[in-house]
């Protein structure tokens, strides 16, 4: 029996790949062009864009299901906050990556927790969690930051953590787990199947509650580590860190190839792919667009790309019914 | 002589390498009951809902009422004079009666400033709904709220509403119980009595040859041949469907009521609702239960509560080892499988591989250490259930949705048999199946008896029942009315007057 695929599939398989090594070579070609050191330009969207694809690495069980969490960034910046606070008052690294990943687990397990006893859809939850936790995190950073106007540790602390090969490593072997949960295990296989039908897979003996659970730790492990990789690169917090990650998330997984929609099609690589695509297309739009309406335009332009890409990545389910 | 109202002139369809349709020619002339009849696969649905405006066909032409013909859509074709009620389910779950059946025609209702009269959109609702002879359903009621068959019937309801020239129905039949059908015979008598035309698609081929003047067999794409009423041959028939002649049994052989003595699920004093009242039955190994009941007697809610799915206001199900069945993971794990009559929204994953549905169930048999999932072993699991069931499909890659219905049915057996299921609660495991799938399946069924498996099948057709079971319980209005044994005696008439 071989397998026959179309040549649809085979472009909208292709088609983020392609994408992001488009955007590598044009961020490259703008660079060179503006003038700008090269090496330094690609060490920023590299930091910017690690943090999005461990994030999002995470988030990918949650969105396979179907849902999907907006409190992400909210939750980033309340375990860096939790983080920075730990660390100012005891002085112990170790205790301080630990509340970071607690905190990040904690919020998120939260979520789903919520939606399990009031038997609500996980993404309204988030919605909740994400004013609450801004809101929360603003008080501490107002409060503890005073004029200063952010927290912060010295930047020592995080000092040997701040290398390219650190982080690729911490990239490398939290996507390696994930992937092998999410492609070679129980867990991933019957994610995609809630996702993609949640009725049969009830009538199939599959326990929703427990893998809803099971996302949602992977998205907080996400978080911690995407918390984590912040206070690497910038060893404080303001109200505004992380801000923009719970939307952004949402655009780079389907920039990668991951269909809104979850199930069966789900693609952990759509996180790592669409995550730096993403930090790509946003950095060369803002080295082109150089005033204070690049940040508007960029977001406009993501927008159309979004829509673009949604478009070209669903042709494929829409037209894939037979009736016989 | 009379000019046919439809023609449709070497139609081709083509889906990828396969080829649905192969230059097929249908005429079907007012006041006709054609029947299209062959197996799953053969092009009946492909050819009706090109018809209907579901899809284009590649090649070929069609002249509707002396005209070109080619509708833009279903709701084209409808509002121009062919409507089709579909084979799987094709009515939203969230929304009323009314809304359903007024989907995108809502301006009648709708004031200057957007406001929609909901009144007057239910009274017409529940009109259109006694104008099929449905009383009990009122446009306001939500569609959540229906079994399968009423839902269907909003169907029709939306369709006759239009009065179109051609009424397609396309495998509904088994979506009816009794009263369903008799409903749906008199809608297709009337339409041919007022010189209008029904094409009827089925695979029951007693019926088929009862309510149509005319029968088209297609087979792998092609026209075999028309027979007209005084050239119906069932054995004939049956030939032309499938190309060779059906051998070895169909129903059991066997006339003697066998199991053994071991129990292997008792329900006891089941209540739920109106649907299940005081429900007590038990189950034996290597034993086939039949249950059967007009639409609303409970018997798919029985189904479902055997298998942990519903809550139960009372009562309990436990297996033979004493085991409380609690939920359907409970169940799972204690080997029990389901097979709903809801086949794709409740047994399938439409939008995943044939792969993922049959190995979904059958994950704790070989993953490694329980939880490691590798392409070989899950390829050697799923490559087995293809061939044991004999799935035709391009590969176990293929999108489940691109089966043809007993295809997909065979799917939903082979989770459930891989994963070593001990105890089977199929509710109407043959619906939409031609006649070449039912006979495996019944096979197939005698064998997993024969294994010591014991199977619940939830039937509303009786031949089956009284072909397949060791006992047969009959449900009306929530209550055990009767239970007959095996017998060669046994027949329709001795069932029926429990049932109504």
């Amino acid at each position: 029996m071989k397998e026959k695929r179309n040549i649809g599939q085979m472009i909208t398989t292709v088609l983020p790949f392609a994408a992001l090594v488009a955007l590598f070579f044009i961020f490259i070609g703008v660079v060179n062009m503006k003038g700008y050191r090269l090496d330094m330009y690609l060490k920023i969207a590299f930091n910017e864009g690690v943090v999005l694809a461990v994030v999002a690495t995470g988030a990918i069980f949650i969105y396979t299901l179907g849902t999907f969490d907006i409190s992400l960034g909210a939750s980033t910046l309340f375990s860096a906050t939790m983080g920075v606070m730990t660390y100012n008052k005891t002085e112990n690294l170790g205790l301080m990556i630990l509340v970071i990943f607690a905190v990040g687990i904690i919020c998120s397990l939260f979520n789903s927790v919520l939606a399990s006893v009031f038997h609500i859809p996980a993404f309204v939850t988030t919605v909740a969690m994400m004013s609450v936790l801004t809101a929360v995190a603003a008080k501490i950073i107002t409060t503890e930051g005073g004029a200063l106007g952010g927290i912060r540790i010295p930047s020592s602390v995080l000092k040997p953590f701040d290398s390219m090969g650190c982080k690729i490593a911490l990239l490398v072997i939290f996507f390696a787990v994930s992937l092998f949960m999410f492609r070679f295990t129980k867990v991933g296989r019957r994610q995609k199947f809630i996702g993609g039908n949640p009725l049969c897979a009830y009538l199939t003996g599959i326990r929703y509650n427990k893998y809803t659970i099971i996302a949602f730790v992977m998205a907080g492990i996400g978080v911690g580590l995407g918390a984590f990789l912040t206070l690497v690169y910038t060893p404080s917090v303001t109200t505004t860190t992380a801000s923009s990650i719970g939307m952004n998330i949402f655009i780079a997984i389907v920039f990668g190839g991951m269909p809104i929609s979850g199930g069966p099609f789900s693609k952990i690589y759509a996180a790592l792919v669409g995550g730096f695509s993403f930090m790509l297309l946003n950095d060369i739009l803002e080295i082109v667009i150089e005033s204070n309406a690049a940040y508007g335009i960029t977001q406009i332009i993501s927008a159309v790309f979004f829509l673009i890409v949604v478009y070209l990545t669903s042709m494929n389910y829409r037209t894939a019914m037979l009736p016989r | 002589m009379v000019e046919p109202i439809l023609q449709m002139k070497k139609i081709t369809k083509k889906f990828g390498s396969v080829t649905a349709l192969s230059e097929v020619d249908l005429a079907v002339y007012p006041g006709e009951i054609r029947g299209l009849i062959g197996e799953n696969g053969s092009g009946k649905s492909t050819i009706s809902s090109i018809a209907a405006g579901m899809q284009k066909a590649n090649s070929g032409e069609m002249i509707f009422k002396n005209k070109a013909w080619a509708p833009q859509s279903m709701i084209d074709a409808l509002d121009n004079g062919i409507g089709m009620v579909v084979q799987e389910s094709g009515t939203i779950a969230g929304i009323t009666v009314g809304e359903s059946i007024f989907l995108g025609e809502l301006d009648p209702f709708t004031n200057r400033l957007g406001w929609v009269n909901k009144k007057a959109m239910f009274q017409k609702a529940t009109e259109a709904m006694e104008a099929i002879g449905v009383t009990s359903v009122t446009g306001d009621m939500p569609m959540s709220a229906l079994d399968f068959q009423t839902r269907k019937l909003v169907e029709i309801a939306k369709v006759v509403r239009k009065n179109p020239s051609i009424l397609v129905i396309d495998e509904t039949s088994t979506a009816l119980s009794h009263d369903g059908r008799e409903i749906m015979y008199r809608l297709i008598k009337k339409f041919r009595d007022d010189g209008k035309a029904v094409i009827f698609i089925s695979h029951d081929l007693d019926e088929i040859m009862e309510v149509c003047d005319t029968l088209t067999v297609l087979r792998d794409g092609n026209l075999i041949r028309t027979f007209t009423k005084e050239e119906y041959d069932a054995n004939l028939i049956r030939t032309s469907m499938i190309g060779r002649e059906l051998k070895g049994d169909y129903y059991r052989s066997d006339f003697k009521a066998t199991s053994l003595d071991e129990i292997a699920l008792e329900a006891k004093n089941l209540k739920y609702k109106e649907q299940l009242k005081d429900i007590s039955l038990q189950l034996k190994k290597g034993e086939i239960v039949g249950i059967g009941g007009l639409a609303g007697c409970g018997m798919h809610a029985l189904g479902k509560a055997l298998f942990g799915a519903l809550p139960l206001e009372s009562g309990e199900v436990v297996t033979g080892t004493g085991k409380k069945i609690t939920d359907p993971h409970v169940a799972m794990k204690q080997e029990i499988g389901y097979v709903s009559k809801d086949r794709d929204t409740e047994s399938l994953s439409l939008t995943a591989s044939i792969r993922d549905n049959i190995a979904i169930a059958g994950m704790d048999r070989f993953a490694i250490g329980g939880f490691l999932v590798t392409a070989h072993k899950e390829s050697k699991y799923v490559k087995e259930q293809i061939e044991n069931l004999s799935i035709k499909c391009a590969s176990p890659n293929q999108s489940v949705s691109q089966l043809s219905g007993g295809n997909k049915q065979k799917v939903v057996f082979g989770k459930w048999i891989g994963c070593g299921s001990e105890i089977l609660i199929l509710d109407c495991p043959t619906r939409g199946v031609d006649i070449g799938v039912k006979q495996a399946m019944y096979q197939l069924m005698v064998q997993l008896k024969n294994e010591g498996k014991a199977i619940l099948m939830i039937s509303e057709e009786l031949p089956e029942l009284i072909g397949m079971s060791d006992r047969i319980f009959i449900m009306k209005d929530g209550e055990m009315k009767m239970e007959f044994k095996r017998s060669e005696m046994l027949s329709d008439a001795d069932i029926i007057q429990y049932m109504i």
